[in-house]
C-alpha cells in the first residue's frame, strides 16, 4: 500500500468510516499487556486513533479542533522577559485618588491605597479541578501618577512556573487582595497551580477584598445579573468597544498556542485590562 | 490454595445424626426425613476450633485498652499475621470468610500509625452503605480508647461545608471508587496535606472489582499512586476478599504489585451443611416442579419456628417482597407486635436499611427476606439458616451467601433451592459438579484501550505526562500523541499537559449502570412523601402505571410514573395480586466496521444498538400464583449503542446441514453459549460485561432460550413466531458490550474470531457431558440427555461451519489427561492457552 494510500486510510479510521484490516497484531494487545509485556510502539497510534474515533462518535461528541493555519500576526503583547513569558506595563492615569479607603463595606477597615493589589486571571476554562490553568496573570496597583496596570501571559505550558514565581513578587508583607469573585475562582485555581508546581502560594493567609459580594448586596436584583460587566456599565458608565467576551478567551489562547493568530489574544489583554480599571474603580466606588 | 481447602465440602459418611432441637443440625435431619426425596445433594463442612494470638507487643497499649473496652482479649491468628505483614511494610491481602473479623485486620495497622504518626489512610468500599458502617464502627472503637482519630466518610452524601474540614482533619477517609476517581483525584491540589501523609491506602470487597469494573479500579489506583508520588508518598496497600480462585494474583493484578496473602482463617466455625434441593414434581405428564418459592417458603417457615434465625437469598427485588409477604403472613399477622420478618433489598432509603440493619445485629428479626445486596459484608449479626432462592450464578456468590450462616462453634444450615431455570436443574441433578466447582477466578483487564484511553485523559488532567514517564507497566507516550491530535492535551516535546475546558472524569462512569434515581411518592390520603429509591435500571422493571411497588410487602400501586422527573407517585393499596413485567431485548446492527469470512459464514464486528422493552406486566396472584391478568406498558425504550462482534451462516448452508429450522435455532443458541464462555476468558471480562444474543442477521427476530432448553423466536413486537414462518432465516450469534458507549471488547474478539470458534470446539469436545454442560452449550434438560440430536452435538455442528478451513494440525485436544475432576476445571483447562 503506497503512502497516500495508507494516509487516506488512517483519515477514514479517524472519521471512524472504515476498520484497518493490518491491525490484527495490535488487537491481541490487551492480553500481552495483562502478562506484563510492553508493548511495542510503532503499531499503536493507528489503532488507538480508531479507538478514539469510536469513542467520540459514541460518547463524546466534540469537534475535532481546527487546525489553525499558520498565521503571520503572532505578535503577542509585550516583551518576552523569559522564555514564552511576556510582560506587558501602562498606566491609567488617574485623578483625586484618596490615599486611604474605607473598606468596611468588605468587612476590613481602612487600607491604605499603596497596599492593594487588584487582580484578575484568564483561564483556559471553567471546569475546574487541576486541569485547568491561568495563562494570563493581570494585577493592578496604585502609584503617584496613576493606576498601574502589569500584565504577564504565557505562550508555552512551561512558561507558567516563571509567570506564578513573577506574579509572588509583586505582593508585599502588607498587600490586600482586590478581585471580582477571586475568592471563590482565581485564588482557588491560582493555589492549585503553585502546588502544582512546587512553590508556595501568595496568595493564602492574605485579607483578600472581594467586591462581588458587596456589590451584590447593594445591587442584587436592580439588573440583569451582578457581573462585572453589568456593574461597570451601570455604575460606572463603561462602555467597551470591540470587547472580547470572556469566555471566548481560552479559544483565543489556544488558538495562538496551536500557531494560530494572536489578534485574539491581545483582545484578551485588552478585555482584561478593562476588567482591572473597572475593578479598581469599582473599589473605589464602593469606598465612597 | 487454602480457601478452597477451606471450604471444600466433605460428604458426611453416615448421614446425618440425630442432634438436640433448635438447632440447625436438627432442622437439617428433620429435612432430610421429610424430604429426602427433594435433597439431591448434601456435604458437610466441618467446624474448626480458633486460632489465637496474643495482643502484638508493638501494638500501641491505648488501642489495645480500647479493644479491651469492647471485649477483645486477643486476637484471631490471621488478623496477627496481618498486623506482622503490615508492620513488614508489605502490601497485604487478607482472604477470610464472612464474619471472620477482617476488620480488624486494617484497622489495626491504620488506627495504630494515625495514633503514633498522624498518619492518614484511605479505604474504599464499593457501596456508601458498607462505607457509613465502617466509619460508624470506627467511632465506636476511637470512642472506647479515646484515640483521638478522626474518621470521616467522604462521598456524594458529603455536604459542600463538610469537605474541606474532612480534606484537613481526616485521620481515616472512607470513600468508594467513583468519589476517588470523580471527586478527589481531579482536586488532589485541596487534599495536599491528605496524600503527602498518606500511608494505608484500604480495598475491602476486592473480589467486587472483576472485569470492566474492576480494570476500571485499577486504572483509577495507576492515577493514585501517580498523585501520591507527585506528594512524595508511597502509601502500602490492605486489601480484604471474599474467597475467590485467585485471590493473591488478583490483588496483584489490581493493585500491580506484589501482595503478599493471608489465607487461612483463625476465626473459629460451627460444622456447617449445604443441602441442594429440588422441589418435587407435580405433574409427572409436563414433568413440572413445584416453585422455589414455595419450597423456599416452607424451609424457611420450619426454620424460623424452631426458632432459627434465617436468612432468604431472592434473586429479584420483587421476589424479595413476595417471599416477605408470605412469612409475614405467617409470622407477622399481629401489627401490634414488632416485626419478626423483614425484608432488605436497594431501593429502600437510606435511613429505613440502616433501621433494618441494626434491628437484624440486635437479634430482634427472626426471618430476613434480602437480594444480593446482603453478599457484601454489612454486618448483621449471627444467624443460623440461609436458604438460596436459586441458584446465584457463580460458585463463588454461592458460598458467600451460606457463609452468612454461622454464629462461633454453633451448627449451620445452607439449602441452595433449584429454580426451573435450566441451569439450577442441571446443578441439582448433577450435585459433583458444584460439590468440585472451585470458586471463579476474577479478572481484569486494565489494559483495556478503551478504558485506558479513558483514564489516560484522566490521568493528565490531573498531572502532567512527562516524557518517558510509565503509567502501569505501559509507555502511554503513543496514547499521549494521538490526545494530543485531538486537542484534549498540549505537547510541549518533553510533556503533555491538558487543556481542554472539560473535566474527563465525569465522562467516564466506572460502573455500567447509568445514574438518575427514581424517587416513589407516597400520594395515599393526599400525602407527599418519598418512600423508596430506585435506580434507573430497575425503574422500567417495577414503576410503570399499574404497577404494584411494594416496601416491607406493603403494596403500593403506581398511578403516575413521571420519567423526565424521574418521579412515580403511588397510594396505599389492597390486592391479592403483584405484577410482573414483561421484556424483551433487541438488537440492531448501525454499522459495520470490518467483516471477514469465517469458515462457510461470515464474522463483523461494529456498532449496534440494544433496545430493551418493557411491552407489558402480568397480574400474579399470591400463593395460586395463576395469572389474572395483563397490563400495557408504555416507557421509552432502554437503549444502549455499544459495539458488537457476530457470526452468521447463510440460509443455503443452514437448510443443508440442519434437519430442522429449530435445530439450527437450538444450534446456535448452544454456539452462543459456548463462544459467549471463551470469548469472557480471553477479553477477561466478567460475563456481565459482554452478552449475548442470537437474533436474525436483519433484526426481523430474535431468539432465547424459553426455560425448557428450546430456542423461542419472537418477532419485532415482542410475540412468538414460529422459525418456519419467517421468509429469510439468517440466524446470528451476537457477543456485545454490555456499556454505553462500548468499552471495545468487540475489536479483539473480531481480530481473535478464528481463535475463539476454535477454542469453543475444543471446549465442546474436551467436555465429558454427553448432551451439553453449564461447562460447555449451557445447561440442558433431562429429556436432551438422551435426545439423538442434543444440544451440544447441534451448537458443534454450527461451530464447524463457522471454523475455517484448518491448515495445520488435525484435533485439538487442549491438554491430555485430567487434573481435577469437575467440569469447571474442564473450563479452565480447555479455554486457556
Amino acid at each position: 500500500m503506497n503512502a497516500t494510500l495508507e494516509r487516506l486510510r488512517e483519515l477514514r479510521q479517524q472519521a471512524g468510516t472504515v476498520a484497518a484490516p493490518a491491525a490484527a497484531a495490535a488487537m491481541a494487545r490487551p492480553c500481552e499487556a495483562l502478562a506484563r509485556v510492553p508493548a511495542p510502539r510503532s503499531e499503536v497510534p493507528a489503532h488507538i486513533r480508531r479507538l478514539l474515533g469510536l469513542r467520540e462518535r459514541l460518547r463524546l461528541p466534540q469537534p475535532a479542533p481546527a487546525l489553525p493555519s499558520p498565521a503571520s500576526d503572532r505578535r503577542v503583547p509585550g516583551g518576552e522577559i523569559e522564555d514564552g513569558l511576556y510582560f506587558v506595563e501602562q498606566l491609567t492615569p488617574w485623578a483625586d485618588v484618596p490615599p486611604a479607603i474605607d473598606a468596611s463595606f468588605g468587612k476590613l477597615g481602612t487600607l491604605a491605597r499603596e497596599h492593594l493589589l487588584h487582580f484578575d486571571t484568564e483561564t483556559t476554562g471553567l471546569a475546574g479541578g487541576t486541569g485547568t490553568r491561568a495563562f494570563m496573570i493581570g494585577a493592578a496597583d496604585w502609584q503617584p501618577e496613576g493606576l498601574r496596570l502589569r500584565q504577564l501571559t504565557i505562550t508555552t505550558l512551561t512558561a507558567e512556573v516563571a509567570m506564578l514565581r513573577h506574579f509572588a513578587q509583586w505582593l508585599g508583607p502588607d498587600t490586600v487582595l482586590v478581585s471580582y469573585n477571586g475568592k471563590c475562582y482565581d485564588a482557588p485555581l491560582l493555589n492549585t497551580r503553585y502546588r502544582l508546581a512546587r512553590l508556595p502560594s501568595p496568595l493564602s493567609g492574605r485579607p483578600h477584598l472581594d467586591l462581588l459580594h458587596p456589590s451584590r448586596r447593594r445591587w442584587k436584583g436592580r439588573w440583569e445579573n451582578c457581573r462585572l460587566g453589568t456593574i461597570e456599565r451601570q455604575v460606572l458608565g463603561v462602555v467597551r468597544e470591540d470587547d472580547l467576551p470572556g469566555s471566548e478567551a481560552p479559544r483565543a489562547w489556544l488558538d495562538y498556542l496551536r500557531g494560530g493568530s494572536a489578534r485574539d489574544l491581545r483582545r484578551v489583554a485588552d478585555h482584561n485590562a478593562q476588567d482591572l480599571r473597572s475593578l479598581a474603580a469599582l473599589c473605589l466606588h464602593l469606598a465612597t | 490454595m487454602p480457601p478452597a481447602t477451606q471450604l471444600a465440602p466433605h460428604r458426611h459418611a453416615t448421614g446425618l445424626l440425630p442432634v438436640p432441637e433448635k438447632t440447625s443440625q436438627a432442622l437439617a435431619s428433620r429435612l432430610g426425613r421429610k424430604y429426602g426425596d427433594r435433597i439431591t445433594g448434601c456435604f458437610h463442612l466441618p467446624g474448626r476450633e480458633g486460632e489465637y494470638a496474643p495482643f502484638p507487643d508493638d501494638l500501641p497499649p491505648a488501642l489495645a485498652a480500647a479493644l479491651r473496652a469492647r471485649g477483645i482479649e486477643r486476637l484471631y491468628s490471621h488478623q496477627a499475621e496481618a498486623w506482622a505483614a503490615a508492620q513488614r511494610g508489605e502490601h497485604t491481602v487478607v482472604v477470610t470468610p464472612t464474619a471472620s473479623g477482617k476488620t480488624l485486620c486494617y484497622t489495626l495497622p491504620v488506627v495504630a500509625a494515625a495514633m503514633r504518626k498522624q498518619s492518614k489512610a484511605l479505604y474504599l468500599f464499593p457501596t456508601k452503605a458498607l462505607a457509613q458502617d465502617q466509619v460508624a464502627e470506627l467511632l465506636e472503637l476511637n470512642a472506647a480508647g479515646n484515640l483521638g482519630v478522626r474518621a470521616y466518610t467522604f462521598d456524594g452524601d458529603t455536604p459542600g461545608d463538610a469537605r474541606q474540614a474532612v480534606r484537613l482533619h481526616g485521620d481515616i477517609v472512607v470513600s468508594n471508587p467513583d468519589m476517588l476517581h470523580q471527586g478527589i483525584l481531579p482536586h488532589h491540589t485541596k487534599w495536599a496535606q491528605f496524600f503527602e501523609n498518606l500511608q494505608y491506602i484500604v480495598i475491602d470487597e476486592i473480589h467486587s472489582y472483576r472485569g470492566v469494573f474492576g480494570s476500571h479500579l485499577a486504572n483509577v489506583l495507576r492515577r493514585l499512586k501517580r498523585v501520591c508520588a507527585f506528594y512524595g508518598a508511597k502509601p502500602q496497600f490492605i486489601l480484604c476478599s471474599a474467597t475467590i480462585g485467585n485471590p493473591k494474583e488478583h490483588a496483584e493484578a489490581v493493585i500491580e504489585d506484589t501482595v503478599t496473602a493471608i489465607t487461612r482463617s483463625g476465626a473459629p466455625t460451627g460444622d456447617k451443611t449445604v443441602m441442594l434441593w429440588n422441589p418435587p414434581v407435580v405433574n409427572p405428564d409436563l414433568g413440572l416442579r413445584a416453585s422455589a418459592r414455595s419450597q423456599s417458603n416452607r424451609i424457611a417457615r420450619l426454620a424460623i419456628k424452631a426458632g432459627l434465625k434465617t436468612l432468604v437469598f431472592a434473586q429479584s427485588r420483587t421476589m424479595v417482597e413476595v417471599l416477605t409477604k408470605y412469612l409475614k403472613d405467617v409470622f407477622d399477622h399481629d401489627p401490634r407486635k414488632p416485626p419478626r420478618i423483614r425484608a432488605y433489598r436497594g431501593g429502600y432509603l437510606p435511613n429505613e436499611r440502616r433501621e433494618a440493619e441494626r434491628a437484624m445485629r440486635a437479634g430482634n428479626v427472626d426471618g430476613i427476606v434480602s437480594t444480593s445486596a446482603l453478599e457484601l459484608g454489612v454486618d448483621i449479626g449471627a444467624l443460623d439458616v440461609v436458604v438460596l432462592n436459586g441458584y446465584p450464578g457463580s460458585v463463588a456468590a454461592t458460598w458467600q451467601r451460606v457463609g452468612r450462616a454461622g454464629r462461633r462453634q454453633q451448627p449451620s444450615l445452607g439449602v441452595l433451592v433449584a429454580s426451573s431455570d435450566p441451569l439450577d436443574q442441571y446443578l441439582v441433578r448433577h450435585p459433583g459438579f458444584f460439590e468440585a466447582a472451585n470458586p471463579e477466578h476474577a479478572r481484569i483487564a486494565p489494559d483495556q484501550p478503551l478504558i485506558l484511553l479513558d483514564h489516560l485523559r484522566c490521568a493528565a488532567f490531573e498531572l502532567p505526562f512527562l516524557r518517558g514517564e510509565s503509567y502501569g507497566p505501559l509507555d502511554p507516550s503513543p496514547w499521549l500523541d494521538v490526545l494530543a491530535e485531538t486537542g484534549v492535551l498540549h505537547s510541549e516535546g518533553e510533556r503533555w499537559d491538558w487543556i481542554a475546558d472539560s473535566y474527563p472524569a465525569n465522562a467516564v462512569s466506572l460502573r455500567s449502570v447509568a445514574d438518575g434515581n427514581f424517587v416513589v411518592v407516597d400520594r395515599t390520603d393526599g400525602r407527599q412523601k418519598i418512600i423508596a429509591e430506585v435506580d434507573y435500571s430497575a425503574a422500567a422493571l417495577t414503576l410503570y402505571e399499574g404497577a404494584i411497588h411494594m416496601i416491607q410487602s406493603v403494596p403500593f400501586q403506581v398511578e403516575r410514573l413521571d420519567w423526565e422527573g424521574r418521579k412515580a407517585y403511588v397510594t396505599r393499596t389492597h390486592v391479592d395480586y403483584y405484577t410482573d413485567a414483561i421484556d424483551y431485548t433487541k438488537l440492531k446492527v448501525l454499522d459495520r466496521f470490518d467483516g471477514a469470512i469465517a469458515g462457510e459464514g461470515s464474522c463483523h464486528h461494529g456498532e449496534v444498538h440494544v433496545v430493551r422493552r418493557v411491552s407489558g406486566y402480568k397480574k400474579i396472584r399470591y400463593y395460586t400464583h395463576e395469572n389474572i391478568g395483563y397490563g400495557p406498558v408504555t416507557l421509552p425504550d432502554q437503549e444502549l449503542h455499544t459495539t458488537a462482534v457476530w457470526w452468521q451462516l447463510p440460509q443455503e448452508v443452514l437448510e443443508a446441514a440442519f434437519t430442522s429450522r429449530q435445530a439450527a435455532l437450538d444450534g446456535f443458541l448452544g454456539a452462543a453459549y459456548a463462544l459467549h464462555l471463551v470469548a469472557s476468558v480471553s477479553v477477561m471480562a466478567e460475563a456481565r460485561d459482554l452478552q449475548k444474543a442470537v437474533g436474525s442477521g436483519d433484526g426481523a427476530w430474535f431468539a432465547s432460550s424459553d426455560g425448557r432448553g428450546r430456542g423461542q423466536l419472537r418477532g419485532g413486537d415482542g410475540k412468538p413466531m414460529d422459525p418456519a414462518a419467517t421468509d429469510q432465516f439468517v440466524p446470528t450469534v451476537y457477543l456485545y458490550d454490555a456499556y454505553p458507549g462500548g468499552i471495545g471488547l468487540s475489536e479483539p474478539l473480531h481480530q481473535r474470531r478464528d481463535e475463539l470458534v476454535r477454542k469453543a470446539r475444543a471446549l465442546l469436545a474436551a467436555c465429558d457431558c454427553r448432551a451439553g454442560c453449564p461447562a460447555c452449550v449451557g445447561p440442558v434438560l433431562a429429556a436432551d440427555e438422551t435426545s439423538t440430536a442434543p444440544p451440544k452435538s447441534l451448537a458443534n455442528q454450527v461451530l464447524a461451519l463457522l471454523e475455517p478451513a484448518r491448515t495445520g494440525s488435525g484435533s485439538v485436544p487442549a491438554s491430555g489427561s485430567g487434573s481435577g475432576p469437575g467440569p469447571a476445571g474442564r473450563v479452565r483447562r480447555g479455554v486457556l492457552p
